[in-house]
């Protein structure tokens, strides 16, 4: 990534560079302003609080970083998830930065992760007939443990590697999958 | 509202901290207006809570202990119902649940993610003492990821779910995880 970026992105990459060696804690606009090699102003008119950078940083993260590979069946939606639990065990201090992000009060854009609306997509299309409120009592389960939150959660914890989470992910959303009758899924 | 392993001046450092993230809608107040708040010098604060991060650890636990706190369950099957509750006490005090659900998930920093952790598994050994550990292991984590501020904070956010709606879908997910250990109880 040698092209010349814009002064957001370019505050974006240094935080992450940061982020190798301390936490989003200790990454402070002076600090970080130094590193990017602009004046700390110039960061807050960016970003006017840690939380705007925090959720950018995630954001930016996770498309760089994390790419989700696309998924429209359940088998292809689990190995997408295990792909990035491990991903995230061999980055953890980004991986913990999008679970942080996403538990914060929402700052700008309140849109919905790509992954929640790919795991609806999915749900309409294999279960279309599916009524409205279990479709997404099983879309926000399915969302909830396929989440960063849940990868963190299992890794601090319980003290579970990559394998192990990714277990514990596909007995969870099995559990979640067997509520619905078999008929539910439309035939290929 | 006694919580163990608190002196009354920090019970009252995190109460009054706990007031003001209410009245400002963010957790950026400084020492000298929690002190203030709190009735002591601002150095107490720092004797205390030394860093930011110090307090934060200790507000969450001590929301989660006091303005959250679950009532006792005697079985994992009561779990569902306990989460119906929390997620209608996240959604009744936003501001507090957020700061609960971000210091939860600063990873490295000492946050306990699974605080209830101990007690599910206590109740799951002594009803459903058969599971082999990877299947126990499975079940304690879903249902601690469950039971906890996290599933407030992305019901919400993701899908734009309402407070009945949340507590609807969290409990259904739980009894979703029972259904695979409910007749296995031992006799």
């Amino acid at each position: 990534m040698e092209e010349p970026v814009d002064t957001a992105t370019a505050i974006l990459a240094s935080a992450a560079v940061l982020l190798r060696e301390r936490t989003f804690d200790d990454i402070s606009y002076r600090v970080l302003a130094d590193e990017v090699g602009i004046s700390e102003r110039t960061i807050y008119r960016q970003y006017p609080t840690r939380a705007h950078l925090l959720a950018a940083l995630s954001n930016w993260i996770e498309q760089t970083r994390f790419p989700l590979p696309p998924f429209v069946t359940v088998s292809d939606f689990r190995a997408a998830v295990h792909e990035r639990f491990r991903a995230f065990d061999a980055s953890p201090a980004y991986a913990y930065v999008g679970a942080r992000a996403s538990a914060i009060s929402p700052t700008l854009d309140t849109e919905p992760a790509y992954i929640t609306r790919a795991i609806e997509a999915m749900l309409e299309v294999g279960a279309p007939t599916l009524n409205r409120r279990d479709r997404r009592r099983v879309a926000a389960s399915l969302r909830y443990f396929s989440s960063a939150m849940f990868w963190a959660r299992l890794r601090t914890g319980f003290d579970l590697d990559a394998g192990e989470i990714c277990d514990a992910f596909d007995h969870a959303i099995d559990t979640v999958l067997a509520k619905l009758p078999d008929a539910t899924w439309a035939k290929p | 509202m006694a919580v163990p392993g608190l002196s009354g001046t920090q019970a009252a450092i995190l109460a009054a901290y706990a007031e003001l993230i209410e009245e400002i809608g963010s957790d950026d107040v400084s020492n000298r207006v929690i002190a203030r708040r709190a009735g002591i010098a601002e150095r107490t604060v720092f004797r205390n809570y030394p860093t930011r991060v110090d307090l934060l650890l200790a507000t969450a636990a001590w929301l989660e202990a006091t303005v959250f706190a679950r009532e006792e369950s005697h079985s994992i099957f009561d779990i569902p119902l306990v989460i119906r509750e929390a997620m209608q006490r996240y959604d009744a005090r936003p501001e507090l649940a957020h700061v609960v659900a971000e210091t939860a998930m600063r990873g490295v920093n000492g946050a306990t993610p699974s605080p209830g952790r101990a007690q599910l598994e206590r109740l799951l050994d002594g009803e459903v003492p058969s599971l082999d550990a990877a299947k126990r292991r499975a079940v304690i984590a879903a249902l601690s990821h469950l039971d906890s501020v996290g599933t407030w904070v992305t019901f919400r956010r993701e899908f734009g779910m309402d407070r009945r709606d949340i507590a609807d879908a969290a409990a259904w997910a739980a009894e979703a995880v029972l259904d695979s250990i409910r007749d296995r109880v031992a006799p």
